[in-house]
């Protein structure tokens, strides 16, 4: 059954995340093709890895000031709304049928260690098309100075069952 | 210091699923859906067993702009369209091309193939102050 479109504007969130240094190292590694540990696997970093996004000398002296997260490090709290939203009991939607189609970040700012931040979701639209069912929520974060960090559009697609 | 970026540049990266990759990039984000780490899971879902989180093919993608770019704090803007799953084993070529800088905005367009020649991704594009 296609979900009602009357969702278009509910909101999620917000929720609030702090940034972590080993968390931002861990997603690092795990994307360069390491384990995402500082313990069991050592702190060896995988090859070619750039220095700022795990060194907290190489951050020092970076323009940045500190080690940065990685671009899309943002999906660890950026998609809670779109968690809250997919598994939302109103629009009855079956996990199994459902995948991620589209995602786009619009990154404003970098993410530093010790960053709060608050991310509030919103369901931009809701439609069905070629026996599927479409759900897109947009997020906005915002660190602990007000300044938008990143913006997000998330697509979820439902396959009919 | 200081790379200089031209339009029409390529680059190209390369990254193997390997069988705990999905299990990694779920420690990693957070994303533990079980057709990412559980084969039955996989099964049922009519994937034919564990796929690759979208958003960790998404990420290479941002890894071959910011590998070409030398910094990953330039990236402005990712945009993809997931068009086909990745399974464990999948070996992903990432081809990039610079397609526009104007304004200290660079545009690469990102083109992702599994060994097979399948499009993982479409449309991925990529913005980075430059």
């Amino acid at each position: 059954m296609p979900i009602d479109r009357k969702y278009i504007g509910k909101t999620y969130g917000p929720t609030v995340y702090t940034a972590g240094l080993e968390k931002m190292r861990e997603f690092a590694f795990a994307v360069a093709g390491g384990v995402p540990s500082m313990g069991f696997s050592g702190s060896t970093p995988p090859a070619d890895l750039n220095p700022v996004l795990y060194d907290t000398a190489a951050g020092a002296q970076s323009t940045y000031g500190s080690v940065i997260a990685f671009p899309t490090f943002c999906v660890t709290f950026a998609i809670a709304p779109f968690a809250m939203a997919v598994a939302d009991p109103e629009f009855n939607i079956n996990l199994l049928m459902l995948v991620h189609g589209e995602q786009e970040f619009e990154i404003l700012d970098v993410i530093h260690p010790g960053d709060v931040l608050t991310t509030l979701g919103t369901v931009k639209d809701i439609f069905e098309k070629a026996a599927k069912d479409f759900l897109i929520v947009t997020t906005e974060t915002k660190n602990q100075h007000g300044n938008v960090v990143v913006r997000g559009t998330w697509t979820a697609v439902i396959r009919h069952g | 210091m200081g790379k200089t970026y031209f339009v029409g540049d390529t680059f190209t990266h390369v990254r193997e699923c390997d069988r705990y990759r999905p299990t990694y990039y779920a420690a990693a984000s957070g994303d533990f859906n079980p057709i990412h780490i559980d084969p039955d899971a996989g099964m049922a879902a009519g994937l034919g067993g564990p796929i690759l989180h979208g958003l960790c093919t998404m990420a290479w993608a941002v890894e071959a702009a910011t590998n070409y770019l030398g910094d990953p704090g330039r990236v402005t803007k990712v945009r993809v369209r997931f068009s086909r799953p990745v399974a464990i084993d999948d070996t992903i070529t990432y081809t990039g091309k610079v397609t526009a800088i104007e304004g200290g905005k660079l545009t690469a367009e990102i083109a992702a193939k599994n060994q097979k020649g399948d499009d993982v991704l479409k449309g991925a594009v990529i913005e980075a102050r430059v």
